[in-house]
């Protein structure tokens, strides 16, 4: 019966010992300051009147920010510096606002986790949620939970399919077809116009990829008709990927003249893979999306031609969007954040600024 | 004397020890968080852990025969996925073509490990791979998902009673069924026997080969009944699942009380170890400030705790082989 009780007491002293240590990501967050509020401007205005999803439409009771239960619903692990960025943005926003009740969970890339998540953080009362989902559909159980208690969802990043107003506010994110090609048009530049480009594609499955692949070959295909796509393969985001399939590429491929790495994960990796075979840094032009420090100082080095960024300070758009609902106006199905780009004009001058 | 107390406290924390942990987890939760005890709450846990531990409660029948089998992960995505294209074709399709594609996985690999004597780990680490293969395969490497378009099959994943979703019903019917056949017939006593003793099992004259086969065929046929049910419950196949779900099955296994060498253990400790590890991802994050990388963490300590306490309360038993 002793036995029992101490391990018992194991197991409460496991999770005390746990709960004294703190999270300790703070070191890579982006800088405060101007020019950061100035990024997070909206691109697009607010879509035609009636369209939008009122706070009559959709039914919550207005509440204020400032006192309410906010959830915030990281999708992958803090391993990459778009993730810390994006949380650090709506936990520096709400402080600065005076959110006092914000819950942050990660779901640790586990699909199932954050489907708990986002149930736990509707059975702790949250009014407001903020979600960077993981992945687009099977978003049921928490949108008919979240739906019952009329709580407005707010997706950061990727979208969830579902209705507009009935299910979820509104997406802010990037258009991805655009950043595909601002992405096209510095590969052309850099190209002259032609030669033959490979892409290593984001992992397979969701939109971004896919956007980021049709807006650059829409553009490759308008613009420069002389710029040949000979070589796509997934490199799932990841850094060794990257470098894995362009090493694959430098064998099989060996005139390539351009790569376009649909970010700034794989076209590290790629850089990796050009040195390990001997090449230059600009022998092949590499040309990326997202915009981490990494890449611009790719770009800095001369390794990396151009990066279209890909921006995660949502925190600032998120809240304002809320605010506005909250006020009643009418909130668009889709609120795009606006990215800058990075070349060697300006990159060594923005290194700051990238996260 | 001194000996047969420890034995007997030893067998007495391996079959109810993550049962009290998990009894103790829920006062602490109780006393330390207002918002841990609400119906909403413990039904969202009760319901997200079902699915884990239907699979762990094939897994308990593979670990107990002395086996292990890695391919459920990927066969609990693949049901998922099978189960969503299936619910074009109606609510009987969408739960028969999941079992009985993880069931031929399931049979094919007892076929082999039964015949050929090859190491189990291997074998299923083929069928991890080749199922998510397939699972990729049918999806356009995972872009597109399935929706469900049956009514009454998505009802199975997302009716609830009194908060409590049917998926834990299920789970514990499948619990009842389960236990009567490891506790209450021959086939149960052969587990137990093989994982025990092999040779002398099969000396014994214990169908060896006929009762893996049906031990990883159970454990296929459940990997895909909750990937199934988890489909109905998130209304798509998605794709993204399962991905080293393997290793929280056999974590929550182990933590219940059977041994990783075979020859003994229960589900009814399966259960509790499953429901623990739910319960701890919750606690986790109810604690404000404290990162959910934590939840691993913390798992993995009781994984370590409870494998030590196996090990000084029940050291005579882990021993002989």
């Amino acid at each position: 019966m002793l036995r029992h009780r101490a391990a018992a007491l194991l197991g409460a002293a496991a999770l005390l010992v746990s709960g004294c240590a703190k999270s300790e990501n703070t070191a890579t967050a982006p800088e405060p300051g101007g020019s950061d509020a100035q990024q997070q401007v909206v691109e697009s205005p607010t879509g035609p009147a009636g369209a939008g999803c009122t706070i009559a439409r959709q039914g919550a009771t207005a509440f204020d920010l400032k006192t309410a239960v906010v959830g915030f619903s990281q999708s992958e692990k803090e391993a990459n510096p778009f993730r810390i960025a994006e949380t650090q943005s709506i936990k520096d926003e709400a402080a600065k606002l005076g959110i006092a009740n914000l819950k942050v969970t990660n779901a640790q890339s586990q699909f199932a986790k954050q489907i708990s998540d986002v149930q736990q953080l509707i059975a702790q009362g949250a009014q407001l949620l903020v979600i960077a989902p993981l992945n687009s559909d099977g978003w049921e159980p928490v949108l008919q939970q979240a739906a019952a208690k009329k709580v407005p969802i707010i997706t950061i990043d990727r979208k969830i399919n579902a209705r507009h107003c009935a299910d979820f506010l509104t997406f802010i994110g990037s258009d991805f077809v655009e950043q595909g090609r601002r992405a096209a048009d510095q590969m052309i530049e850099a190209l002259g116009g032609k030669g033959k480009v490979a892409i290593l594609l984001g992992a397979p499955g969701n939109n971004v990829t896919t956007e980021r692949t049709q807006g650059f070959k829409e553009q490759v295909a308008a613009k420069a008709p002389d710029i040949e796509i000979t070589f796509e393969q997934t490199g799932e985001f990841a850094r060794e990927k990257g470098q894995q399939v362009t090493e694959q590429l430098i064998q099989s491929n060996p005139d390539i003249d351009g790569i376009y790495a649909e970010n700034d994960e794989m076209a590290l990796g790629a850089v990796t893979a050009l040195k390990g075979a001997g090449k230059k840094a600009g022998d092949i032009k590499i040309v990326s999306i997202d915009g981490t420090r990494g890449a611009v100082q790719g770009i800095v080095d001369g390794w990396i031609f151009g990066v279209v960024e890909s921006n995660p300070r949502f925190g600032q758009l998120a809240f304002a969007t809320a605010q506005k609902f909250l006020d009643g106006e009418a909130i668009p199905e889709k609120v795009i954040i606006s990215d800058r780009e990075y070349d060697a004009a300006n990159a060594e001058a923005s290194l700051g600024q990238a996260y | 004397m001194t000996t047969t107390t420890r034995e007997r406290a030893g067998s007495l924390f391996r079959r109810h020890g993550a049962l009290l942990v998990l009894g103790a987890l829920l006062v602490i939760g109780t006393l330390a968080f207002d918002s841990f005890t609400t119906p909403a709450n413990l039904g969202n846990i009760a319901t997200a852990s079902s699915f884990l531990a239907i699979v762990a409660v094939g897994m308990t029948f593979v670990i107990i025969s002395g086996g292990i089998d890695l391919s459920v992960g990927s066969l609990f995505v693949l049901g998922g996925v099978l189960a969503a294209y299936g619910s074009r074709y109606g609510v009987v399709v969408a739960l028969l073509l999941p079992l009985v594609v993880c069931g031929v996985f399931g049979l094919v690999q007892g076929v082999i490990i039964a015949r050929t004597r090859m190491a189990p780990f291997i074998v299923t680490l083929a069928g991890l791979l080749a199922a998510r293969g397939l699972m990729l395969s049918l999806t356009d490497e995972g872009a597109t998902t399935y929706l469900v378009e049956d009514d009454l099959f998505a009802s199975i994943g997302q009716g609830a009673v009194l908060d409590v979703g049917y998926p834990f019903l299920v789970m514990l019917a499948i619990l009842a069924v389960a236990v009567v056949f490891l506790q209450r017939t021959g086939f149960g006593q052969n587990v137990y026997a093989i994982g025990g003793n092999e040779d002398a099992a099969a000396l014994m004259g214990v169908p060896v080969a006929r009762t893996k086969i049906v031990v990883y065929l159970t454990s296929g046929l459940l990997a895909g009944l909750a990937g199934a049910l988890n489909a109905a419950r998130l209304s798509s196949g998605v794709t993204i699942l399962g991905i080293g779900m393997e290793l929280d099955v056999i974590a929550a296994v182990v933590i219940g009380g059977t041994l990783l060498t075979g020859g003994a253990g229960g589900l009814g400790g399966t259960i509790a170890g499953a429901l623990l590890l739910g319960v701890i991802q919750n606690l986790i994050n109810q604690i404000p400030g404290l990162s959910s990388s934590f939840q691993q963490v913390v798992s993995g300590a009781f994984l370590a705790a409870v494998v030590i306490t196996h090990r000084v309360l029940g050291g005579v038993r882990d021993d002989d082989s």
